[in-house]
């Protein structure tokens, strides 16, 4: 459910995009088929950046600015464990792509998403959180968004994640389908060896 | 476009296989000075050069390129390496063999493995096969894989082709990359040898938390052995080694027991794998 009154409505504009270099530049090299396909997922954003920036949130792609002493306080609100900051640096150093939203007034991140991969065929998502005061006013969404447009744009079009079961209908609407085809996420679990 | 691995050893032979090497292990060290082992390294120099292997963020990161006194130093057990040569002649000299493909031989107890560093690369199975041509199935992490082989073996377990040079960017970009080659050499003669890729695996990363398993592959006409369980185990090992403590994959479902036997767990507390419109 959406609070802000100006919601953008998805165009179907022409193939002339916002003008960002990287986009034109990656955009380019897609196959036409591909490229529609792409664009129109690029065009439908539920929230635009200006709505967003009415609202006092601040849109970044970097970890320029990100201060990991509070997105760890946001993670564990949310229930993950706490994690060494070091680490967390590392690992979002070696994301192929992150975002997350400032709330300009207080200065910290409300919400945030990051991907990791090889950069040309496959990425997951990982870490996507939304601080529990701000939830349920299209923070998530709009995070995810953006995110699966950054690799679209790179060329990956296998994205996946690994979703815990209270938030799959969170990811179905953004277009995640769980188990495509009998395929099962699966994780390496240290203690339990079947006898071989 | 199939998502995911694709390893789909006929389910027979796969635990006929792991019955057979329930009570063996694979022999652990490599061949310090290994006139096979050297022939082939002007081959990896080469092209680990024009690759341009990025920098890792851990020891691995001032490997040079592979050189058999390189890889003893990475391995560090002389005496084992050596008690285990012996070993091996012994017991191909005496004509030991359980059937006709695998000749595996026991490696001191399993704790010992866990704790003791896995070397870059190393030699998991040997066999001598009937024309006296001794084979040699090489593991190695190290990532020294030539693209046009990693095709050529997708193309022979009937994977779609995709791209040359997003293969090698893909795996330039992979944290880890596991490989088995096949190392032929007749029996006698020093020199020439044929080596061969016949499996790999590749793990991408955020070199801090989180690792996932894709592109699994063994070439069809050495499935069946184990050579497929060998290649993940040593490469959750060589994650663990590093410190990575959540590793995942996604399987097809035909592969999902196999990962399971390995120590997969499925939808761990409900836990679903999504993927973004997906293409069936």
């Amino acid at each position: 459910m959406l609070i802000f009154n100006n919601i953008s409505i998805p165009l179907r504009t022409p193939l002339v995009l916002k003008a960002t270099p990287r986009r034109n530049a990656v955009v380019l090299a897609q196959k036409q088929q591909q490229q529609q396909q792409t664009l129109t997922a690029l065009t439908n954003l539920t929230i635009s950046d200006e709505a967003l920036a009415s609202r006092g949130f601040a849109l970044h792609r970097t970890i320029n600015k990100l201060n990991l002493d509070h997105l760890n306080s946001v993670f564990v609100a949310v229930g993950f464990p706490r994690r060494d900051t070091d680490k967390i640096r590392v690992a979002l150093e070696n994301s192929d792509a992150l975002l997350w939203i400032e709330y300009e007034k207080a200065e910290r991140p409300v919400a945030f998403a990051r991907a990791t991969g090889d950069g040309v065929f496959n990425a997951i998502i990982w870490d996507v959180v939304v601080d529990p005061s701000f939830q349920g006013i299209g923070l998530g969404k709009a995070v995810m968004e953006r995110l699966v447009n950054v690799l679209l744009e790179k060329g990956i079009t296998n994205i996946a994640l690994y979703s815990e079961p209270r938030v799959l209908g969170f990811y179905r609407p953004l277009g995640f389908v769980a188990d495509p085809d009998g395929i099962r996420g699966m994780v390496y679990s240290r203690k339990q060896k079947k006898k071989r | 476009m199939k998502i995911g691995n694709v390893l789909s050893p006929p389910p027979a032979s796969l635990r006929a296989a792991a019955a057979a090497a329930a009570h063996c292990r694979y022999p652990y060290g490599p061949w310090p000075h290994h006139p096979i082992l050297a022939v082939s390294h002007n081959h990896i120099t080469a092209f680990m050069q024009q690759q341009q292997l990025p920098a890792r963020h851990d020891k691995m990161e001032n490997r040079l390129p592979l050189s058999p006194h390189h890889i003893l130093h990475a391995g560090c057990r002389n005496a084992k390496v050596s008690r285990l040569k012996a070993a091996f002649w012994e017991s191909i000299r005496s004509g030991f063999m359980k059937n006709n493909t695998i000749q595996v031989t026991e490696s001191p107890s399993t704790i010992q493995e866990e704790e003791e560093m896995l070397p870059d690369e190393f030699v998991l199975v040997e066999k001598t096969l009937p024309d006296g041509v001794v084979e040699q199935i090489v593991y190695s992490s190290g990532g020294d894989v030539d693209v046009y082989d990693l095709q050529a073996l997708c193309d022979k377990v009937g994977w779609p082709r995709r791209p040359l040079s997003k293969l090698a960017a893909a795996l330039r970009n992979s944290y880890t990359v596991a490989a088995l080659h096949s190392i032929r050499k007749s029996a006698g003669e020093e020199g020439s040898a044929d080596k061969k890729l016949i499996g790999m695996a590749r793990a991408t990363s955020d070199h801090a938390f989180n690792a996932t398993i894709w592109d699994v592959l063994v070439d069809p006409s050495y499935q069946g052995q184990g050579l497929g369980k060998a290649l993940i185990e040593k490469l959750i090992r060589t994650l663990l080694q590093r410190d990575i403590g959540n590793i995942t994959l996604f399987a097809d479902s035909q592969v999902v027991e196999f990962y399971e036997n390995l120590g997969f767990e499925a939808d761990p507390e409900g836990i679903k794998g999504m993927f973004w419109y997906p293409r069936y």
